[in-house]
């Protein structure tokens, strides 16, 4: 199978003793990733140095072949990405701040960003000012931004905060449909363990920086009733004592 | 060069729908209408004679060079750089296929376009002003030189919008930043007047530096020491401001 990304020996550690410590992880090509682990177990900082926010210490992240410290602009021709808050413009309309992003890539036209628009839901509010939009909204209009470029690869830290119900199922089928039709790989992180069970079909658990496991999602399913399950269960065989769900 | 230009682009277009353009048209008009009503209420109350049509834009430009222009600048280099670290909108740019290298050099150059916008506006406007209510002593020379005087000051503005572009990389919050931008633009204005044999090196003191080009000798050399002066202190200047700013982390 074809790798789309590669994180290798990444190391990244900060004052307070948190980061991530050695991190080695593949992910190929129509995989939904599903990056799990508590609150400070390092998500973030792995998914901020795969989009080139922060710098390792040690080690690299190559994204479709190409070094995220070195060809950075290669690296991220082919990615969407939306890390932690989504942030826009708020001075800007919906559609001007995808109008902004697009003239980063040749192929995307305002067709295009009305169709994002129109597949997160976000086209009847296209000339209204960002500033006026609640969380969902802008979380829609972000993840409308991540996918704008069809890219190959779609990068999401926590895309399903500040949606409703409606919005977390049409984001799962948005996802889901993607990764089908047009073989966009994902790599998620989420703290909605049930949601990511639905979505993703590869999961890796990420606990004091360091991945625990990697499993797919069907296997872990038969030998734990749930992910949640299985998450305490990997957690807790790695120095963790405390669970109300197993 | 494409994503140069994108990113460019976007900058031009930030800066634009924050309504910066029209605070900056607005505050140069009112400075060319109150500048001119001084000059008219001088010429009738007092009889004095006040300016000529192209003394006017030399009125102006000696005024707002070391007054709103660099104010302007501030403010728009400080909006570009510390407004987007604390709103978190960098992030948007950064994690586009775009270098850090070409936002830095995109936002410096959105930066350089508006001063230079605005010392054109300044320039139309007074010499119309000029032009309207002092119909005397025009000639094509004094034209020629009042319009190089504007072209050339955008160097040591541009000087100083790298200036106030590294201290936003530096300090974290944009109010800092204007802080200490005014006290340094007035601290070096004082060691200007202090140790006025060093005055040339000083950035407050090469804002003037356009009265070099209306001395009739022409000081050829004086010009190019200037020039290499602010030419240095800019690559510097930007060097450093650059290498803050791909260092961060956001």
């Amino acid at each position: 199978m074809e790798k789309v990304i590669e994180i290798m020996n990444l190391t990244k550690s900060y004052g307070n003793g948190r980061g991530i410590y050695d991190l080695n992880l593949d992910i190929y090509k129509g995989d939904i990733f599903g990056f799990l682990g508590p609150n400070g177990a390092g998500k973030t900082t792995a998914m901020k140095i795969m989009t080139g926010l922060i710098r390792p210490e040690q080690g690299d992240v190559r994204i479709l072949g190409h070094s995220v410290t070195e060809e950075y602009e290669k690296a991220m021709a082919k990615v969407g990405c939306l890390i932690e808050i989504a942030e826009s413009y708020h001075y800007l309309s919906a559609f001007d701040n995808l109008r902004q992003l697009a003239r980063y890539y040749p192929g995307v036209d305002h067709k295009r960003i009305d169709e994002v628009l129109e597949l997160t839901g976000m086209l009847k509010f296209k000339h209204e000012k960002s500033k006026k939009f609640s969380l969902g909204m802008k979380q829609r209009l972000g993840l409308a931004a991540a996918v704008l470029s069809r890219p190959q690869v779609v990068i999401l830290d926590e895309p399903l905060n500040g949606l409703d119900v409606e919005g977390m199922i049409d984001i799962r089928k948005m996802i889901q449909h993607l990764a089908e039709k047009e073989q966009t790989t994902f790599f998620i992180s989420s703290h909605l363990i049930h949601d990511v069970e639905l979505t993703c079909n590869r999961i890796g658990v990420i606990y004091n920086g360091k991945i625990l496991n990697v499993e797919n999602t069907q296997t872990i399913l038969k030998n734990y009733a749930t992910l949640e399950n299985y998450f305490v269960s990997e957690v807790e065989r790695n120095g963790r004592v405390s669970s109300s769900a197993s | 060069m494409a994503v140069f230009q994108a990113a460019l682009l976007n900058e031009l277009e930030k800066l634009y729908k924050k309504k910066k353009v029209l605070v900056a048209i607005l505050l140069s008009l009112a400075v060319i209408v109150i500048g001119q009503l001084v000059i008219v209420g001088v010429r009738s109350g007092f009889g004095l004679r006040g300016t000529g049509s192209v003394e006017f834009p030399m009125l102006v430009l000696s005024v707002v060079v070391n007054t709103i222009l660099p104010l302007f600048t501030a403010l728009v280099a400080i909006d570009s750089f510390s407004g987007e670290f604390t709103q978190n909108s960098m992030r948007i740019t950064l994690t586009r296929p775009v270098s850090r290298f070409k936002i830095y050099t995109a936002k410096i150059t959105s930066i350089v376009l508006f001063i230079l916008g605005a010392l054109l506006l300044l320039l139309v406007f007074s010499l119309l002003a000029g032009f309207i209510f002092n119909t005397n002593s025009a000639t094509l020379d004094s034209l020629g030189r009042t319009v190089f005087s504007y072209f050339v000051s955008l160097l040591p503005l541009t000087v100083l919008a790298l200036a106030i572009a590294l201290l936003a990389n530096i300090f974290k919050s944009g109010i800092a930043v204007f802080f200490v931008s005014i006290l340094t633009f007035l601290a070096l204005k004082v060691l200007g007047v202090l140790f006025s044999q060093y005055s040339s090196l000083f950035l407050t003191t090469q804002l003037d530096w356009y009265n070099l080009f209306l001395v009739n000798s022409f000081p050829i050399l004086k010009i190019l020491r200037q020039f290499l002066i602010m030419l240095g202190s800019g690559i510097m200047l930007f060097t450093a401001g650059f290498y803050i700013f791909d260092k961060k982390e956001f």
